[in-house]
Parts: structure tokens; C-alpha cells; sequence
């Protein structure tokens, strides 16, 4: 856990050895992506509920 | 020295020897096969290819090259060990089918033309049809008619595709496909045990109902062998990587959703295959042995977690994550296994999925695809919160109720054996590098910024879903999917059938009904004609009605009664064609 804390700093040391799309020159990107890739998620899956959530005999 | 067999026959001519076998000897049997299939597979050398003239073509029955036995490597690796997990079983039958399915499974693998590949294609998909019928439940059978209907759609494409790439071709060697109309007639029957969206639809509604061990075994073959069909005929068609990348998310945002713990499951399935198909579209020498390396970790997570939900269900019946939780104080075995399958599949450091993840998203920025990168990052994301959410609420959440046992030994050591495998694999991804496709495509899994962006991605990911856990509690519902749209047009379709359709019938039926009756009734005694206009109008004056000469048409459609004579019809066609099989041949 603290390792994974950790990766945030690291994450400004070390360089993408292949950084070929502008954002993996941003350090420590990956964490940013994370953030707000879930919440990414969370926003699809409420919307996806809203419409094609149904009971559980829905097809019987 | 015994020379190499084509690994399919093994089994397919083995599954007819375990009705015969009994006791501890069948089990022996039953896991011996695998062994030699692999010693037998090893002994292979691409200048056997088994091939036959058959009116003018030529089949291939075993078509060696490194993609065809790295496949082979991991299906009988797969095999033995989902053999040992189900080795319990009593009922012959569904061993038999598993031996089927692997044989028929093999066959596609090694086979290098296409009306062989099509044979094997369509015993995969019967046999795999029996894994789910054995539960023996209603579900079941309704999910297994769903699914073999839809396989039964995709093989005529692929046979439609066949003909159509023969009669262009003239030959039915396996190659790349150049664009005409075969192309896409192929391209959608693969795409379908590919999973393709909207043709998934399936295969997180059939997995589920499967036997507990009979999934483990679903789960591994149709959809790899249907990658393995792509890297042979797809490579590098940029419909095909974008069309990974949805499947990808996709399958992640309704895995999210699911409280079924096997459909969670097999919605994840339809998510990773989309990473192999991305690698498989994309193309270049780096991607190809990513998607190759995708199959071979992918298998072992997959069956992996498919065996802990899989002992889950075995154990306490229950397949619902509202109804699981608490497990990890009854089942460490299982508990234990499941997270290293779980961190496997989110591909975190030191496990398998990390190495072929990494390669698929290298290749994918070398190949300047910034839209596909960004898709498949975030379906990682998806991948690492839903497992979250599947280890919490089947292992950790609070369920005083729950009381269980660990899974039988063969089903631990099995999963102990998978997760062992996933685990050295991470650590030492020589040994996967050794037997991928191409050789010297230089790929490095370990950089400093490979492992700390995922950590990172976890973490950050991990942070904002704790705050956010009462969005993914999983509720007692099911979540449409595209097979709504198949259901609702089977439904239109039997309507038709029953309502209009069936209407028609009844009256031409009434009306030839009458004209016999009364044909027949002047033929016995024409001084009764006078009668018949007599009745006629009686009837109408006094009852309203008209005259049916004592047929009503009242009487509804009964489905069981005009299946007979079709299925003795049918039944007379395939013997027919089986002695005019049998004249060809002898003479």
C-alpha cells in the first residue's frame, strides 16, 4: 500500500521510454487517468441502469 | 517410435472409449489423454500435414506452424487441467463432450483448409452445446437453444463465406482473406464465436447456465479458437482493432452491472478477447504475439476464475453476489486463488496478464492509434474495479448466514495448479516469449514505467471507487443487453407463425376438410345430396353458423404434433446421405 502511494512521486521520475502521444510526457499520467477514468464508469454505468436495468422475470 | 497423430482424432476417437472404462481407471484415462495429445503435439513437424484429395481438394488435417502450436500447447494445458477439475463427475456423457469439444477445438487449430476447419468448427459447437444442456435445468435449455441457434447462424455465414472464397479462390487453403464478398461472410461468422458486438449476446447468456465444471471448459474454447481463426485470415484490418477496442469496454461497463457471478464473468470474457482482437487488427509482428500471448494467459485466468466461482457455486449453491459473501474464512483455497486469477486478469505487475496486456498497448502506440490506447487503458480500469467488486461481495462482505467446506481436492489442486501457472508465467515470461509466432521482436515487460503506471492506474482507480461503492452494489436485476432485440424478433417471428400464419392453415384446412367429407359423402350415397344444401341452410338460419360437415376449426396449434413427421423426415434425409456417403466412398 505504501509502494502504491508511493507511485505517485516515482511516477515523476521515471520517463516513458516510448512516449510517442503528447500525454505520456506528462508525469505521472497514468494516475490521473485513473481517477478520472472511474468515474468514467460510474457515469456510464448509471446511465446504462437507467434504461436497460429491469426485473429479474423481465424476460418470462 | 510411434509416429504423431493429428491431436484432434485423439480425441475425438478417444471420447468414444469412456463409456467403456469405469472407476479410478476412467479417471486415469480421462486424464492421461491430454498428456500424450501433448507429447504427441511436441513430436509435430510442419512437413506433416496429414493431407487427403477429396474431390479435387486438398484437406489438411494437421497444419503446423509456431501459431498453430502455441494454441495447441494451451488448449492441452487447459485441458488436462480443467479434466482434473472435473474429474468427479459421474455422468460419461458430459466428459465425452468436453473430449469432443477440445478434439473439435484442436481440429480448427491445426486444420489448414477450410471445409475441415468448418467440420471442426460445427462438433465444437454441438458438443459445447451439452456442457450447458447437462445442468439439466429449465434456464438452461433455453439458453442452450438460444445459443446453438445463434452458432448455427454464424456456421452457415462461415459456410456461406467458404463457398464464396472457394468458387473466387479455387482453393481452400487458410490464408488472408483479400475484400470481396466472402471476406465479410467469414468475417461475421468468426466474429460471432469472436464475440463480436452486438453477436456476443451468446455467450454471457449461455456460460452462465453451464454445468459448474462444463464452463470452465466453455470458457476457454470457442471464442480463442475464433482469434486464433482471425490472426489467420483478419490480420491487420483496421475494423477489426477498432471493434476490439468496444468489445473491450463494452464488456467491462456490463460486467460492472452483473450480480450473476459467472455472467460477470463471461462479460469479462467478451472485454479481454477484445484486447486479442485489437492486437489481431492492428497487425505488426509485435501485436500478432501480444494477441497470441493474450490467448495463453487469458486461458489460464479465465479458467481459473471460472473454476473458484465454479467451486463457489459447487459448494453452496448459490450464484448470485447478493446472495455470496463471508467465503474467505470457509474456502482459502478458492478465496486465495480467485485474487491471484483476479489480479492476473487486471494485468497487475508480477502476474501474467501484466506481460500481454503491456505487449498489446506497446504495440498499439507503436502503431500510432492513440483512440485505440486510450479504449483499452480504460477497459483496464473497468477490468481492475469489477474484480473489485466480484472479490469483495463472493469473498469479503458480511454474511453471517453463510456456511461452507473447501471444493474437493481435485478442484483445489487444480486451481492451485492454474493460479501456480499464472504467477511463474508473470515472473518469468520467457518461458511464453520461447513459442510466440515471431521470434526476435525484442519486448521488455519489466520498464520502471510500465510498472509504476499501473500501479498508478490501480490505485487512483482503487481510491475513487471506494467513495463511489454504493454505485456498484450488486442488485436483483437483469440488464438488457442486444439480445433484446433477438428476443423480441424471435417472439414477432412465432407470432407469425402462431397468429396469422396459423389462421391461414386452419382455414385451408377447414375448407379441404369440408370438400372431402363431402365428396365422400356423395361417393357412398349420391340420393343424400339434396341433403347437404338442406343443412347448409338450416344450420345458418338457426345457429348462424356455417356448415363444417362435423370439423371445427376451433382446435389450437399444437407444436408436438407436426414435429414428428418433420423430425422422421429429417431423420430419412441424414440416412439417406449417410449411405450415399458410404457408396462414394467404397466405390
Amino acid at each position: 500500500m505504501a509502494l502504491a502511494v508511493l507511485s505517485i512521486p516515482i511516477g515523476f521520475f521515471v520517463e516513458h521510454e516510448h512516449a510517442v502521444f503528447p500525454w505520456h510526457r506528462i508525469p505521472s499520467f497514468e494516475a490521473i487517468f485513473g481517477f478520472f477514468g472511474t468515474f468514467v464508469f460510474i457515469f456510464a454505468t448509471v446511465l446504462l441502469s437507467s434504461f436497460a436495468q429491469k426485473k429479474e422475470d423481465f424476460y418470462d | 517410435m510411434i509416429s504423431p497423430f493429428p491431436p484432434a482424432f485423439l480425441f475425438i476417437l478417444g471420447a468414444l472409449l469412456i463409456p467403456l472404462l469405469k472407476g479410478k481407471l476412467k479417471q486415469a484415462y480421462l486424464l492421461i489423454m491430454p498428456a500424450i495429445a501433448f507429447f504427441d503435439i511436441i513430436k509435430l513437424s510442419p512437413d506433416m500435414s496429414w493431407s487427403y484429395s477429396f474431390s479435387g481438394y486438398n484437406l489438411v488435417f494437421c497444419n503446423v506452424d509456431r501459431l498453430s502450436l502455441i494454441i495447441g500447447y494451451i488448449f492441452l494445458i487447459i485441458g488436462f487441467l480443467a479434466i482434473m477439475y472435473s474429474i468427479h463427475v459421474r455422468e460419461d456423457g458430459q466428459h465425452i463432450a468436453a473430449f469432443l469439444y477440445i478434439g473439435g477445438s484442436l481440429g480448427v487449430v491445426f486444420s489448414g483448409d477450410f471445409f475441415s476447419l468448418f467440420a471442426f468448427w460445427e462438433i465444437m459447437a454441438v458438443a459445447s452445446l451439452f456442457l450447458i444442456l447437462y445442468q439439466r435445468k429449465k434456464e438452461s435449455l433455453s439458453a442452450g437453444l438460444r445459443y446453438i441457434l445463434m452458432h448455427i447462424a454464424g456456421g452457415c455465414s462461415l459456410l456461406a463465406g467458404i463457398i464464396l472464397y472457394t468458387i473466387n479462390k479455387g482453393s481452400i487453403a487458410v490464408g488472408v482473406i483479400e475484400p470481396n464478398a466472402a471476406y465479410w461472410f467469414l468475417l461475421l461468422g468468426i466474429g460471432l464465436n469472436t464475440a463480436f458486438i452486438p453477436l456476443h449476446t451468446w455467450l454471457p447468456d449461455a456460460y452462465p447456465e453451464g454445468t459448474v465444471t462444463g464452463s470452465v471448459f466453455l470458457s476457454v474454447f470457442t471464442t480463442k479458437t475464433g482469434v486464433y481463426v482471425l490472426a489467420r485470415c483478419f490480420p491487420g484490418v483496421e475494423f477489426v482493432a477498432y471493434m476490439g477496442g468496444i468489445m473491450a469496454l463494452y464488456g467491462v461497463i456490463f460486467a460492472l452491472l452483473q450480480n450473476d457471478a459467472r455472467r460477470l464473468l463471461s462479460y469479462h470474457i467478451v472485454s479481454q478477447v477484445g484486447y486479442m482482437v485489437a492486437g489481431v487488427g492492428v497487425g505488426t509482428a509485435l501485436a500478432v504475439n501480444g494477441a497470441v500471448a493474450h490467448v495463453f494467459n487469458h486461458i489460464l485466468y479465465k479458467a481459473l476464475l471460472f473454476m473458484c466461482i465454479g467451486s463457489v457455486i459447487y459448494m453452496t449453491g448459490k450464484r448470485k453476489l447478493t446472495e455470496m459473501g463471508g467465503l474467505a474464512r470457509f474456502m482459502p483455497v478458492t478465496t486465495i486463488t480467485c485474487i491471484i486469477a483476479a489480479l492476473s486478469i487486471s494485468g497487475a505487475p508480477g502476474f501474467n496478464g501484466f506481460i500481454s496486456k503491456g505487449m498489446i498497448l506497446q504495440s498499439i502506440v507503436e502503431a500510432h492509434r492513440p483512440v485505440l490506447e486510450i479504449m483499452l487503458t480504460l477497459a483496464s480500469i473497468g477490468t481492475f474495479l469489477s474484480f473489485i467488486k466480484l472479490g469483495y461481495f463472493a469473498f469479503f462482505s458480511r454474511n453471517y448466514d453463510m456456511k461452507s467446506k473447501e471444493a474437493p481436492v481435485n478442484m483445489q489442486l487444480a486451481m492451485m495448479l492454474t493460479a501456480f501457472a499464472c504467477v511463474l508465467i508473470g515472473f518469468f515470461p520467457g518461458i511464453l516469449f520461447k513459442v510466440l509466432p515471431y521470434q526476435d521482436i525484442p519486448y521488455h515487460p519489466f520498464t520502471p514505467s510500465h510498472i509504476v503506471g499501473v500501479i498508478q492506474l490501480f490505485m487512483l482507480a482503487g481510491a475513487s471507487f471506494i467513495l463511489a461503492k454504493a454505485m456498484v452494489v450488486p442488485h436483483n436485476a437483469v440488464i438488457l443487453d442486444f439480445d433484446y432485440f433477438y428476443r423480441m424478433a424471435g417472439r414477432g417471428l412465432i407470432w407469425v407463425c402462431m397468429v396469422p400464419l396459423n389462421a391461414l392453415r386452419k382455414k385451408f384446412q377447414l375448407f379441404s376438410s369440408v370438400t372431402v367429407s363431402i365428396i365422400s359423402r356423395l361417393a357412398k350415397n349420391p340420393v343424400s345430396t339434396i341433403e347437404i344444401p338442406i343443412a347448409y341452410v338450416y344450420q345458418r338460419i338457426t345457429k348462424g353458423t356455417r356448415y363444417t360437415g362435423g370439423y371445427s376449426s376451433s382446435d389450437t396449434f399444437n407444436e408436438n404434433l407436426y414435429r414428428r413427421p418433420v423430425g422422421a423426415g429429417i431423420f430419412f434425409a441424414i440416412i439417406l446421405f449417410l449411405a450415399f456417403v458410404l457408396v462414394y466412398f467404397v466405390f
